[in-house]
C-alpha cells in the first residue's frame, strides 16, 4: 500500500518531530568544522569556544557524540515557562508559545538535559502547561460549529492531538445542519 | 584531496551565489541551474524579519504537510521535487567521493556523517510526499480520469498511473463480479439513487482542515460566507474554502 492506514488520518508525532528538528538552535561546539554546504543550507564554521547556529537534528547528533553543548532557546527556561503558565491558567485564550515547542522541548530534554538548567522543573512546567492547554482545547469543543473555528496559538502537537475528533465532529455537525 | 576540493567548490559556488544579493530574488537565471541551491546563510541574520526566504527543503516540507492534510490531491510540485532530487544526488555523490578518500580527517568523518544523515532525512520527506500523492491517485483513480480539472494538477506520469490503476480495478471488478450481473447493473458510474453513496470514490472536499495563514487573506466558505484569516492565525474550516489559498501558498495546512 502506498500509504499505511495508520498514516492516512493524520501526521504522526515522530513526523512532527522530524519537521521540528529542522529549526535552528545555538550550540557551543567542542569540535572544529569548516563551513559546510548541506541541503537545507550552509552551516558552520564551528570554532570551539564560539557559539554557532545549526539545525536541531545536527545538534542532537553531535550532542550524542559529546561533541557540543546545546544552549536552550530563550523560551525553554524556568522563568519564561512559569510566566506562561500563570498566563495560561488566568487568561481565557491560549498563550503564545513557539509553534513546535512540544517537539523541541521533548527532544532537548531527552538528549541534552545536562545542558539545561533544572530540567526536572522544566518537565513539570511543560506538563502543567500541556494539561492546562488540553483542558482549554476540550472546553473549546463547545464553541464548535459546522463552518469555522478560530484556534490561534495552538501548537503543532496539540492540533495533531485534537484533529481526528474535531474534524469528525465538524463533519457530523455539517450533516445535521438543515439543507438550504 | 581532489575530493575534498569538490565539496569546497560546491560550497564556494553556493556562497558566491548567495553573496550576489542579500535579497536573493527568485530569478530564474540560467546560471542557477548548475547551483540551484543558493545556500541562504543570510537567513541566520535575517531570521527576525517577517517572512524569511523559504529554502527548497522548507517548501517541500510545507507541500508534504499540505498534501497529507488535504482531502483532495494538490497541484504537483514536480520542478521543486526534481531540483531537490538533483541536490540529493549531488550531495550523495560528494559523500561517496569523500568516503573513498583514505586521507580524510576526523573532522571530515563528522561532516560526512552529518551530510549522510541529512540526505536520509530529506529522502524520507520526498518519499512520504510521493507516497501520499500515490495513495490519493490510487484511491481516486476513476474520479481523476473522468475529471479534467484534476488532471491539470497532476504530472503526466501520475495521469498515466491513474488510468492504468483505474483499468486494472475495472478489469478486476468485471471478471470477479460484474460479468455475472445483468447488464443494466454492471456499470460503475451509474447515477446513484438517493440513498446509496456513489461507487466512484471522490475526495471529500468539505472535510475540515486546520489552516494556518502565511499572510493576511480571505477565505470563502462553500456557503458563501467570508472568513478573514490574519497572518499567523489558525482556523479550522472546510478544505473547499481554502483550496485555492493552499495552492497559491497563502495558507498552509498544519
Amino acid at each position: 500500500m502506498s500509504l499505511p492506514p495508520a498514516l492516512r488520518a493524520s501526521v504522526t508525532p515522530p513526523e512532527l518531530e522530524l519537521i521540528a528538528c529542522q529549526e535552528l538552535v545555538e550550540i557551543i561546539p567542542l569540535i572544529a568544522m569548516e563551513k559546510t554546504a548541506f541541503i537545507s543550507g550552509a552551516y558552520g564554521p564551528l570554532r570551539p569556544p564560539h557559539r554557532a547556529q545549526i539545525p536541531i537534528w545536527m545538534a542532537v547528533n553531535l550532542k550524542q557524540k559529546k561533541k557540543c553543548h546545546i544552549l536552550a532557546p530563550a523560551w525553554l527556561t524556568v522563568d519564561y515557562l512559569q510566566e506562561k503558565l500563570v498566563h495560561e491558567t488566568t487568561q481565557a485564550e491560549f498563550t503564545k508559545l513557539p509553534f513546535r515547542f512540544a517537539e523541541i522541548s521533548r527532544v532537548l530534554l531527552d538528549v541534552a538535559s545536562d545542558d539545561l538548567q533544572s530540567p526536572d522543573k522544566l518537565r513539570t512546567l511543560l506538563k502543567d502547561l500541556r494539561e492546562a492547554r488540553q483542558a482549554k482545547a476540550r472546553a473549546g469543543l463547545e464553541s464548535l460549529e459546522h463552518s469555522t473555528l478560530g484556534l490561534s496559538n495552538l501548537s503543532a502537537m496539540e492540533i495533531n492531538e485534537i484533529r481526528p475528533f474535531f474534524i469528525k465532529a465538524m463533519s457530523v455537525l455539517g450533516q445535521l445542519r438543515p439543507g438550504e | 584531496m581532489s575530493d575534498v576540493h569538490s565539496w569546497e567548490a560546491e560550497y564556494s559556488g553556493a556562497t558566491s551565489h548567495a553573496a550576489s544579493g542579500p535579497s536573493m530574488p527568485p530569478a530564474r537565471a540560467p546560471a542557477s541551474r548548475q547551483n540551484d541551491q543558493p545556500m541562504p546563510d543570510v537567513r541566520i541574520n535575517e531570521q527576525k524579519e517577517p517572512p524569511p526566504e523559504e529554502t527548497p527543503l522548507e517548501k517541500l516540507t510545507r507541500h508534504w504537510m499540505n498534501e497529507r492534510h488535504a482531502p483532495d490531491i494538490l497541484p504537483a510540485q514536480d520542478r521543486l521535487l526534481s531540483s531537490l532530487l538533483d541536490h540529493i544526488r549531488r550531495q550523495s555523490d560528494t559523500i561517496q567521493l569523500l568516503r573513498g578518500d583514505p586521507s580524510s580527517s576526523e573532522e571530515d568523518h563528522i561532516r560526512i556523517m552529518l551530510a549522510q544523515t541529512e540526505v536520509e532525512r530529506v529522502k524520507f520527506i520526498v518519499r512520504s510526499y510521493v507516497r501520499t500523492r500515490l495513495f490519493k491517485i490510487e484511491n481516486y483513480a476513476r474520479y481523476i480520469i473522468a475529471n479534467e480539472v484534476v488532471q491539470r494538477r497532476i504530472t503526466a506520469a501520475e495521469r498515466d498511473y491513474a488510468s492504468r490503476h483505474a483499468h486494472l480495478i475495472d478489469r478486476h471488478f468485471y471478471s470477479s463480479v460484474l460479468q455475472s450481473l445483468p447488464e443494466s447493473q454492471a456499470g460503475l458510474d451509474d447515477v446513484p439513487s438517493f440513498i446509496m453513496p456513489p461507487m466512484i470514490t471522490e475526495p471529500e472536499t468539505t472535510r475540515a482542515v486546520f489552516a494556518h495563514a502565511r499572510k493576511d487573506t480571505i477565505a470563502r466558505t462553500p456557503e458563501g460566507k467570508t472568513v478573514d484569516l490574519a497572518q499567523g492565525s489558525l482556523t479550522l474550516l472546510s478544505f473547499a474554502a481554502v483550496a485555492d489559498l493552499v495552492a497559491s501558498g497563502d495558507v498552509e495546512l498544519v
